[in-house]
């Protein structure tokens, strides 16, 4: 069985990217996503809503098939890796995005109007005002959907990705242990999920303490 | 009626600030009934008024926080006409409220800022002034507002009365040419609303042409040259306040002011 | 068109058996939620730790890395378990987890008020549990247990991978029969979708009517 760890555990460094591209990928695609939702035209309202919407309702699983098996039949044929991460970077927007969103509503119109009366142009409101207080008012929970984002990554698994979980199948097929294996494997995403966990407790109270709002 | 005394003075070319026909509807409900209301250059001007008499609305309507459903306003040279079916854009907005400074109820000053840079903020970004031109600005602001051993600290840890105070010295910045006060002190507790209203009294000494929506009828009376009532979104009077306060002529100013007043 | 139509027809009993294990796990995840929220307060602290460590590994394990623990590592230790049972049994820790999380937080987000206004009038601990404490939290954690529950549908494409019948399983046979492996899983993203879509909106207009009375 101790032979076989060190084998799992690279598949950390594959989970670990995976989690890190298809959330910065999410992070970035979800603010026009999340801006448009709210755009006063419906014309682009709509669309955004829904495509937020379709994105949350279908699983994961089905989204990774879709691309995999599914999409090669319009001629796009991406590998496992990058079908992983592009899929789970697109459907991390919509999550995001949501999250952008609660985010926009708690914070409140009195800093819009402000910014406005001085005469702050829409980009400058939104880069000096709006955006660092939303995101000191997002990021717990972003980092509660990183560490989730990191057990997803297990789903890649399924189309064939190299990574941790991939690898403990493996290994439980090879040795017929599948306890152990997938013990050891249970334990890895532990022990992965608590930097992330302990961070962002910290920072969190760390902004609290620097600015509370008067 | 006082009402066409206003009117008049709108019309007149020497008005510095003027609203004309401004109305704002929100679906059925008329928040602002075709106010019209002009300032001399230098005048401060008080609206009083029943809470929902569509006051605040009015002064938002002035810098087009809220776009009117009709109207025009006027600062000097610059103006801005709106009617149904039409809807400015923020450019044409802009040069307006570059003359127009806003001071609000609940503050709004940038939390996550501090007091220095809250004030200096949309100096260099809308004026393009230097940072160390808008610091120096900024201090000297400060200064004056008697707050500058608190340029260094965020808003959180200031008062209610300070960060008021802050939120005037961010307006002033930009050398707006008229101050609007949205009910500067009804956040207040009255010893800390004092304080700002000493600012505010000092800026009008030193010219500031003002137009102030307040609940505190001590300032109204001893600060401004007129006062204008406000009621159901129309204005109902308006004259000078030894006049208007303690000899009104419409019922319903009578009302009002019997009830606030204690009379 | 009508090869789409019957993707979706194929694809239908598989929903039935997804439902099935979602109703089920769902059933007994809200009673262990319950069970491990209250005793994590319990006064010995080996229960505390216990009724902890049930949590955490169940939030903080992938349900792919759980269901395989469960179907292919249980038979280790002489429980050999039927696709069905197997997923329930996962199902139910992995989402029981979270549940008990709600519950917790919920407790929590009950105004102090209360429990001091309970306690000054007098009122036994176990009366201001039931009548005081208990339906506020209830009202409060109703909302993110119905969102859990629709989660818990979407998760079930997952059990797939140990090789339940549902949809996703469904969906992979017929687009090897078809080979239009592209409009199945389509058929299978668009009931997903529907479902998820319909629950989300009726979760909402629950919400609403619980808003009005408080």
């Amino acid at each position: 069985m101790f032979q076989y760890t060190g084998y799992i555990l690279a598949g950390v460094v594959g989970t670990v990217a995976i989690t890190v591209a298809a959330f910065l990928i999410g992070a970035v695609l979800g603010v026009p996503l999340a801006v448009a939702s709210r755009s006063a035209y419906r014309v682009v309202r709509w669309p955004a809503i829904s495509v937020i919407e379709v994105f949350r309702s279908v699983p994961n699983l089905v989204w990774l098939f879709l691309v995999f098996f599914g999409l090669p039949e319009v001629g796009i044929r991406l590998g496992p890796w990058a079908t992983a991460i592009i899929t789970l970077g697109v459907t991390s927007s919509a999550y995001l995005a949501e999250i952008y969103r609660g985010g926009f509503s708690g914070l409140g119109q009195g800093q819009w109007l402000a910014s406005k009366a001085l005469g702050l142009t829409t980009w400058d409101r939104g880069r000096y005002v709006l955006a660092p207080q939303l995101a000191r008012v997002v990021s717990p929970t972003m980092a509660t959907y990183a560490i989730s984002l990191l057990k997803e990554s297990a789903l890649a698994s399924t189309i064939g990705v190299v990574e941790l979980t991939f690898r403990g199948g493996l290994v439980a097929q090879r040795t017929g242990d599948g306890l152990t294996t997938f013990v050891v494997v249970g334990l890895v995403y532990l022990v992965l999920s608590l930097p992330l966990a302990y961070t962002s407790r910290r920072v969190d109270s760390r902004l609290r303490a620097k600015f509370s709002v008067g | 009626m006082s009402g066409l005394d206003t009117r008049e003075q709108a019309v007149e070319s020497d008005a510095f600030l003027a609203a004309s026909g401004v109305t704002m509807r929100f679906g059925d409900h008329v928040a602002v009934r075709d106010v019209t209301l002009g300032l001399a250059r230098g005048q401060v001007v008080s609206i009083i008024g029943p809470s929902g008499a569509g006051k605040s609305t009015f002064l938002r309507c002035v810098n087009f926080l809220e776009i009117p459903t009709a109207g025009t306003i006027r600062v000097g040279g610059t103006s801005l006409t709106v009617g149904p079916g039409t809807r400015p854009r923020e450019k044409d907005i802009q040069p307006l409220r570059r003359k127009l400074g806003m001071v609000f109820q609940n503050f709004n000053l940038f939390p996550h800022l501090t007091v220095l840079r809250n004030v200096s903020l949309a100096q260099e970004r809308v004026l393009g002034r230097s940072p160390a031109e808008a610091e120096a600005r900024s201090m000297s602001l400060l200064e004056r507002v008697g707050l500058a051993d608190k340029a260094s600290a965020y808003p959180g840890r200031c008062s209610g009365g300070q960060q008021q105070r802050v939120a005037i010295a961010r307006a002033l910045a930009l050398d707006p040419a008229v101050m609007l006060f949205d009910e500067p002190t009804s956040a207040l507790d009255p010893e800390v609303g004092a304080e700002v209203l000493a600012v505010m009294k000092e800026l009008a000494g030193e010219g500031m042409t003002m137009l102030v929506v307040t609940h505190e009828m001590a300032f109204a009376r001893d600060v401004s040259d007129r006062i204008v009532v406000m009621v159901d979104g129309a204005v109902v009077e308006a004259g000078e306040p030894h006049k208007v306060m303690s000899d009104p002529e419409h019922p319903r100013t009578r009302g009002f002011l019997s009830a606030v007043l204690g009379r | 068109m009508d090869g789409f139509l019957a993707d979706l027809q194929i694809l239908a009993p598989g929903l039935g058996t997804a439902l099935q294990l979602a109703g089920l796990s769902l059933a007994l995840a809200y009673v262990l939620g319950l069970v491990l929220a209250l005793l994590v307060d319990a006064r010995q602290r080996v229960v505390r730790i216990a009724a902890l460590v049930v949590i955490e590994v169940g939030r903080g394990l992938p349900l792919l890395v759980i269901l395989y623990l469960v179907y292919r590592g249980l038979p280790q230790v002489g429980f050999y378990l039927d696709p069905m049972p197997a997923a329930v049994i996962a199902f139910t820790w992995s989402i029981g987890a979270y549940a008990s999380e709600i519950m917790r937080s919920s407790l929590n987000a009950v105004p102090p008020g209360q429990r001091e206004a309970a306690a000054a009038l007098g009122l036994a601990p176990r009366s201001a549990y039931r009548d005081i404490l208990l339906p506020q939290a209830a009202r409060i954690a109703i909302p993110p247990l119905m969102n859990l529950a629709i989660k818990a549908f979407q998760l079930t494409s997952l059990a797939y991978t140990i090789t339940l019948s549902e949809v996703m399983q469904a969906a992979y046979l017929r687009g090897s029969v078809t080979f239009e492996y592209l409009r199945t899983f389509v058929a299978a993203a668009v009931l997903y979708a529907a479902v998820a879509i319909v629950a989300s909106l009726l979760v909402r207009r629950f919400e609403r009517r619980l808003h009005r009375h408080l």
